[in-house]
């Protein structure tokens, strides 16, 4: 699903942020990319968005190599891709409900498929009753789920999580990352960069340790260090 | 197809009520440029019209002295028809001067009374097919231009029978370069007003964009294409221009009604632009104004082109 083979980006500033990274992700698998503040982690979110282009190396997800799709076909590129980040990103001036219609509005779904899959979605994410609600009525965890309910409402085949507890308290985080395994059990593929070390070690699932631009371990089942 | 324009219509709305002082800014700015740039059209064409009625008739007025000699006619015709570009030749004599004099003059008494038929000249007066055969019938009759001490000037001819000859062709000259200078510096106000309402336009979009950068991000990592994103900011800047397009072409009827229809008691002589000339305009204005919106969204938008 996602497959960086001898991947480095090298930033105009000649920052090196990645280094002749390879890493294969099948389908449905749930991984952590952990490591400190400028170890790369972030880069290689925006490269699997195409928000940057890496230097060398190929960037393939979903089954298609990222340097040789035009600008014009990466929007439906990012449609097969939810994203989530550690400040949710919401509007502040749409409710629950449109703040994830938004997201189907805007690559043209028309309307009788957003009043079907809106309420549905977030339902799922636990928010059924706060449909009318605005993210300042909301916590952090529930602004959280609304944002993945945004990242989830066009039913992507990979959800690319960018911190996402860096802002909640520990059993806000736990709860939404029982959400994202929810989501990660549906069959959609799950990277997560984080630097919690609690709830890595308490999900053991694969482990990818970025140092200096450089994967220092690579390892299933695994823990924060 | 009905959400999609739905949905576009609704965002343009919204930047516009966002932006409201922006917005109302860019579109008096459009106005303004669109005015000027049909007023200097019609301007152009006002001038049209005059050098048509003047040029249109062109006709050299030969005066003859008193008295005319039997034979003078005659002579005189004969000779001036054998000059290429002179249509016709047709003698006024002192009636027909007369009548035509208190026609010219009607209801102004105190030039009709104090007239008599006996001081008006006779003449030849020539139909020309180019105005530049002028100097030809000038140097046939052996005509010299002499200023007068008013300021005035006309020919003195050498020919016996002839006066003088009315020179028309120095006032054709100064007016079509009145005209060209007019025309022009108004339209070089326009364009420059054109520019400054494309700059206008194409900051309120930018701004509309920057207020609204965070939405705009949602929206490309969603994956909405880049038109999704531009079309409503285009749509804005296209009402904007065309509200300003509507206004400005209400403002030269305004013109037309009050201006220089308040012309026509006035001076009769003088040929005015019609209502039509103004409709015939109102595409043009239009288009300058679409023109302003397309070149304006492309500059506000350069930097957002980017993915």
């Amino acid at each position: 699903m996602i497959s960086l083979q001898r991947v480095t980006k090298v930033y105009r500033n000649g920052v090196t942020a990645l280094e002749d990274v390879s890493v294969e992700i099948d389908k449905g698998e749930f991984v952590f990319v952990v490591g400190p503040s400028g170890s790369g982690k972030s880069t290689m979110i925006r490269l699997l968005l195409k928000q940057e282009e890496a230097s060398r190396g190929d960037v393939f997800v979903a089954g298609k190599n990222l340097s040789k799709i035009t600008s014009f076909k990466v929007p439906h590129l990012r449609r097969n891709i939810g994203t989530v980040f550690q400040d949710y990103k919401l509007l502040q001036d749409k409710t629950v409900f449109e703040n994830v219609s938004f997201a189907l509005e805007v690559i043209g779904k028309v309307k009788h498929v957003i009043d079907q899959r809106v309420p549905e979605i977030l339902e799922y994410v636990g928010l059924g009753d706060k449909l009318n609600a605005y993210p300042d009525e909301l916590s952090g965890g529930e602004q959280q789920r609304v944002s993945i309910a945004r990242a989830c409402v066009n039913r992507p085949l990979v959800l690319l999580a960018d911190e996402p507890t860096g802002n909640l308290d520990p059993n806000t985080s736990v709860d939404i990352m029982r959400l994202l395994d929810k989501v990660n059990r549906i069959g959609t593929t799950v990277l997560m960069a984080t630097h919690d070390q609690a709830i890595v070690d308490a999900m053991r699932k694969r482990v990818i340790e970025l140092e200096q631009g450089k994967v220092v371990r690579d390892q299933s089942r695994g823990v924060y260090s | 197809m009905a959400p999609r324009i739905e949905y576009f219509f609704r965002e343009t709305a919204a930047g516009l009520r966002r932006n409201g002082v922006v917005a109302f800014a860019a579109m008096s700015t459009s106005f303004i440029a669109l005015f000027l740039f049909g007023l200097s059209l019609l301007i152009a064409r006002e001038f049209q019209l005059v050098t048509t009625r003047l040029t249109g008739n062109v006709e050299v007025q030969v005066y003859l002295s008193d008295p005319v000699n039997e034979g003078t006619v005659p002579r005189l015709t004969g000779k001036l028809l054998d000059i290429e570009g002179v249509a016709e030749v047709q003698y006024w004599n002192r009636k027909k001067s007369c009548e035509q004099f208190r026609r010219l003059f009607e209801g102004q008494p105190i030039f009709t009374e104090n007239t008599p038929c006996s001081v008006i000249p006779t003449s030849l007066r020539i139909r020309l097919s180019e105005v530049a055969q002028f100097s030809q019938i000038t140097s046939l009759l052996g005509c010299e231009v002499v200023l007068e001490p008013d300021g005035d000037a006309h020919q003195q001819c050498a020919e016996p029978g002839v006066r003088y000859v009315a020179d028309y062709q120095e006032l054709l000259e100064r007016l079509d370069a009145l005209t060209r200078v007019l025309s022009l510096s108004v339209f070089g106000i326009a364009v420059i007003m054109l520019a400054s309402a494309i700059g206008l336009v194409a900051n309120t979009l930018r701004m509309g964009m920057f207020a609204r950068r965070k939405e705009i991000g949602i929206m490309r990592l969603v994956g909405a294409t880049n038109w999704r994103i531009r079309v409503p900011f285009l749509i804005e800047g296209l009402v904007e221009a065309m509200l300003g397009a509507v206004t400005a072409i209400a403002g030269l009827f305004i013109v037309k009604v009050f201006v220089v229809d308040n012309l026509r008691g006035t001076a009769p002589w003088l040929p005015l632009i019609k209502n039509s000339d103004v409709v015939v305009l109102m595409p043009w204005i239009l288009l300058a104004a679409a023109l302003v919106a397309i070149v304006a969204g492309t500059i506000g938008m350069r930097r957002f082109l980017d993915v």
